[in-house]
Order: C-alpha cells, then sequence, then structure tokens
C-alpha cells in the first residue's frame, strides 16, 4: 500500500492540506461542523486521485489497538493508557474489545508456545491492513527467556512485525514514540 | 435444568494476564469453574538451575510482574539464608521501606482494576494509576528502575538511598494516606459498587484455611495469619502494626482488608524511615564466585501483596541444584471453583478482581 502513494506528488500535498485546513478551521471556529467536514471528505475519497490519500489520512489518524496484553508490559501498556501519559488525547488507544474493529496489535509480553495459535488467531480476525507492534525484550526476541523450552523467540517468527520497542520493559513513553513511528509509515513516509 | 458450558479466555479482556476459565452455567448461576493455566509457563525453576546466584534476581522478579521487588527480595532472603550471610542493619530499614512501598503501589493497581473489572470503567482506574505512578516514581529514584529494579544484593542493597528520599517518601505517604481514605468513601458510597461486592463470593474460613489460599484472601475470611507478624523478617517486629482481618470472606472483606493493608503500609513506611540508622545498607557487590553456601536447604517465607510466598532453595556451590517457589496466587486461583459456585456468571469478574491474582505468577 505504502508504495502506491507519491508523497513529492501535489494532489497528495493539496488534499493533505485541504484536510488539515477543515479541522483547523472547525477547530478554531470552536463549532465543530462535522457534517460539512465529512461531506468534503467523502467527496476527496469518492474522486479516484484522491481516495488512496484520504484513506491513508483517516488511517493514520485512528489507530485503533486491541485490548489485549500478556506479561509484564501490558502492565506498562495500562499505564500508557492511564492518566500521566494518556495515550488517548493523541487518538491512539480507543482499546477494543474484540479484534474485529482493531488496527493495531501490541504484543506486550512474553509468548509461549501454547499462546501462539490463540495469537494467530486474533491475528487473523483483525480487519486489514493490520499492524504489529513487537513491545519489550520478550516479543522481541524471547528476552530473559531465550533459553526456555517453552518460549517462541520473537513474535516476529509468527507475525510480521512493523514496530519494534526495546526495554524490559520499555517505558510508556516508548510506545508512544513506536505509534508516532507506525502513523508515518501508515501514512507512507517510512519504508517497511 | 440443562448446564451450558461457556469458555472464557484465554485472550480475557481485562487485566489479569491470559487465563482460560471453562465454566458451567445453569441459567445465570455458576455451577462449576475449571481454571485453566499454563498460558504464560516459561520454566522459571528450570532457568534458575542453569543460571548462577546473582542472575537469578531478574528471572524472579519476573514472577510477578506487579510486585516485583517482593520477589526479588524473597529470591535474595533465600540465598542469603543459604549462604549464612546477616541483613545489615540500615539494609533490614531500607528493604522494610521499599517492600512496604511495593505493596502500596501493587494494592493500588488492584483496585483499579477490581474496579475495571465491574463494570466501572476508567475511573477508578485512572486515579490509581495516578497515584501508583507518584509510588513508582519514589522506587525509581532509590533503584533506578521504574518497574523491574533488582536492587537487593547480598546482605543488602546495591546503592544507598538518595539523600532526600526520606523527606520524599514521607510526603508521598501523607498524599497516599488521603488518597486511600478518599477511594474509600468514593467507592464504597457507590451503590453499584457495594451491591456487587457485599454477599457475593463468600469463603468461609474452614473452607480457606483448608484450600490454603493466602494474603488478604486468607485475611478477609477471618483468619488472623500474616507471615510478616507471625513469623517476622526485618523489622516487622519492632513496628506495631496488626493483620487486617475481616470476617465475611465475601468479595468486600477481599477489598477493604487490601485498602486496609495500604494504610498500614504507610504507617510503616513512616515509621521505619523515623527509625532508620545512619550508616551504610551497601550489600556485596554481584561477583562471578558467589561465597559457597553453609545450609544446603533453605526454606524462607515472605508476606508478598497476594499472600504467602515459599522460596524453596537446595543449594549448590555457585548455581541453585532446585529452586522451588510456592505461589500465593496458584492457590488463590485455585479457589476460585469453590468461590465462584452458586454466584452469577457476571460476578466471576468482580470475584477474579479481587482475587487479584497475577498469572505470570501463576504459571511460572
Amino acid at each position: 500500500m505504502a508504495d502506491e502513494i507519491d508523497h513529492g506528488s501535489e494532489e497528495f500535498a493539496d488534499a493533505r492540506q485541504e484536510m488539515d485546513q477543515l479541522v483547523y478551521d472547525s477547530l478554531k471556529s470552536k463549532e465543530m461542523k462535522p457534517n460539512a467536514m465529512f461531506a468534503r471528505l467523502s467527496d476527496l475519497a469518492k474522486s479516484a486521485k484522491m481516495s488512496r490519500t484520504a484513506v491513508t489520512w483517516a488511517r493514520k489518524n485512528s489507530l485503533w489497538p486491541l485490548q489485549f496484553g500478556l506479561a509484564c508490559c501490558a502492565i506498562e501498556l495500562m499505564d500508557f493508557g492511564s492518566s500521566r501519559i494518556d495515550a488517548e488525547r493523541k487518538g491512539y488507544l480507543l482499546f477494543r474489545g474484540t479484534p474485529r474493529q482493531c488496527d493495531v496489535m501490541v504484543v506486550a509480553g512474553w509468548v509461549t508456545k501454547s499462546m501462539v495459535p490463540e495469537i494467530k488467531r486474533l491475528y487473523e480476525q483483525m480487519t486489514e491492513p493490520r499492524y504489529v507492534i513487537a513491545f519489550g525484550e520478550c516479543a522481541t526476541c524471547g528476552g530473559p527467556w531465550w533459553q526456555s523450552y517453552n518460549i517462541v523467540k520473537g513474535i516476529d517468527e509468527v507475525l510480521h512485525v512493523d514496530v519494534y520497542v526495546a526495554g524490559c520493559p520499555p517505558k510508556p513513553e516508548n510506545l508512544f514514540a513506536a505509534l508516532m513511528k507506525l502513523q508515518k509509515k501508515v501514512g507512507g513516509s517510512i519504508e517497511d | 435444568m440443562s448446564v451450558t458450558r461457556i469458555n472464557v479466555g484465554p485472550i480475557h479482556p481485562s487485566t489479569h494476564g491470559v487465563i482460560r476459565l471453562v465454566v458451567d452455567v445453569d441459567g445465570d448461576t455458576i455451577v462449576n469453574v475449571e481454571p485453566h493455566a499454563g498460558f504464560l509457563h516459561r520454566g522459571v525453576e528450570k532457568l534458575a538451575e542453569t543460571r548462577m546466584y546473582m542472575q537469578i534476581p531478574p528471572y524472579t522478579e519476573k514472577l510477578d510482574y506487579v510486585a516485583p521487588m517482593s520477589y526479588d527480595e524473597a529470591y535474595v532472603a533465600a540465598v542469603e539464608a543459604a549462604m549464612g550471610i546477616e541483613v545489615n542493619e540500615k539494609a533490614k530499614y531500607v528493604r522494610t521501606v521499599l517492600l512496604e512501598l511495593q505493596r502500596i503501589a501493587s494494592h493500588l493497581l488492584g483496585l483499579g482494576t477490581l474496579c475495571n473489572d465491574i463494570g466501572q470503567m476508567f475511573t477508578v482506574f485512572m486515579w490509581t494509576f495516578k497515584d501508583r505512578d507518584i509510588v513508582l516514581d519514589l522506587l525509581q529514584e532509590a533503584t533506578g528502575s521504574r518497574m523491574f529494579y533488582v536492587n537487593m544484593r547480598l546482605g543488602g542493597m546495591h546503592a544507598e538511598l538518595p539523600p532526600d528520599f526520606a523527606e520524599h517518601a514521607y510526603n508521598t505517604m501523607n498524599y497516599i494516606e488521603k488518597r486511600v481514605s478518599q477511594y474509600e468513601t468514593y467507592v464504597e458510597k457507590n451503590t453499584a459498587f457495594m451491591e456487587r461486592m457485599r454477599g457475593i463470593g463468600v469463603l468461609s474460613s474452614e473452607d480457606a484455611k483448608a484450600l490454603g489460599v493466602a494474603g488478604p484472601v486468607l485475611r478477609a475470611s477471618g483468619v488472623n495469619y500474616d507471615a510478616r507478624k507471625h513469623s517476622p523478617y526485618y523489622m516487622y517486629d519492632k513496628f506495631h502494626f496488626n493483620p487486617k482481618v475481616m470476617l465475611t470472606g465475601d468479595n468486600f472483606a477481599r477489598y477493604k482488608v487490601r485498602m486496609l493493608e495500604m494504610k498500614e503500609s504507610v504507617r510503616i513506611v513512616k515509621a521505619a524511615l523515623k527509625a532508620m540508622p545512619e550508616g551504610s545498607c551497601l550489600g556485596m557487590p554481584v561477583k562471578l564466585r558467589s561465597p559457597n553456601p553453609v545450609n544446603r536447604t533453605v526454606s524462607v517465607s515472605r508476606e508478598l501483596p497476594r499472600g504467602e510466598c515459599m522460596m524453596y532453595l537446595v543449594a549448590d556451590p555457585q548455581k541453585p541444584y532446585r529452586l522451588s517457589i510456592r505461589s500465593p496466587n496458584m492457590v488463590n486461583l485455585a479457589a476460585i471453583g469453590h468461590i465462584a459456585k452458586g454466584a452469577r456468571f457476571a460476578d466471576l469478574f468482580g470475584i477474579l478482581g479481587t482475587l487479584d491474582i497475577i498469572m505470570g505468577c501463576v504459571d511460572r
């Protein structure tokens, strides 16, 4: 998907500028005009040239993670959603209980062999496009358990991972950075 | 009547790790709950046999990732007992302070997730996580890390406390004490909360003893047992404190015991800070060769936030021959079939929330 968007093109720049202007105006006037905004957005989406840009713009600004945690890093994931970091102010963290409504799966914790079928199944239930963040050492490479008999050495042995986060556990701020990186990737400014 | 079997989990959309419960319901009434553990099993005890003594704390502390320092300390205490090392006087106070801070952080998380579980989404959770972060800041100040500390060394600590730690800790404790009282007021005046807590999931004291449940779950059923009081370690016998006991054994009692314990912890921290002696609290630096054990078999009992843990260590030179862990979470989880029998299906998660289990510790 990412390779289809030409970021240097004028169309892209114009569409993005117009969308930003729409949002800016509606915020500035202090009275949201969602109808006008969405009408214009859908116009943009209807035109064949713009549809990719409009969809990408919408997609990258509404990344919904799956409410799913495995181990220690899930506690930091909870902290990420709580008051100090408050990820929801950036639009990231509308934790959903069902994978069918989600875009991002944050694999937070060690992946055991018995969890692999479950994680695969969750991933397959997510609608495309879907993204995976390997959060912490264990999900990245097995972490301290790499010699254990029941551990998968990183979730990337099972799924395609988009962003890796290092740390044991990473600080909640690191997940913020990871999601910003993922946004760039969804927007197409970072290659896979 | 027909019995329906419902599968819950293992990706349970809540905060207690990956647990699978097979629940038999008759209408809305639970007939049987069968917990299936093992989704997080990674063989801590086996890995411990392949590591040197002081390489193991990072593994043991990931058992209970809500209260890592408590497990860290329990393991180091077992090694100290095996090697016959005395903990130095100031380190005893420091450990007492840090362990109680960890207990407060753990119980705050427990309260937040409990309120999530019974449907009071995110209000109390947001508050308790804010306060938990404040306590974690304090621990970070003392140890340098936010979540996993590895700050225990044989006979002491890895570093001195920062000079202004006592003052910060004192102020924070005042704040936490105030907040805990506020939580009690907010939560207990809420009818919805009380309806789902009072009289639900009752565990009688006979059953609690027979099932071997531990910690706040045991004390909520009216059994006055706390390892800090009954086999005291460090400075716990010096300070005046009483194990908090409730008699009803229901969800409310289990919640209330934790709230009372937090207040008690605040008192212990303040007393320990006041009585802290001068001097150094440093322990032995981590070296490749550790001293040879003088006792081959030791068993150490510690009161963790979730109950009494036992570390059974068979010591070889340089590394453990066998490390066996009695996890309080395991026994508490095993009791859920007994506790939830006869309750409504929706109350299962309230009961799970008050048991406050951590699956990393159950599965090991």
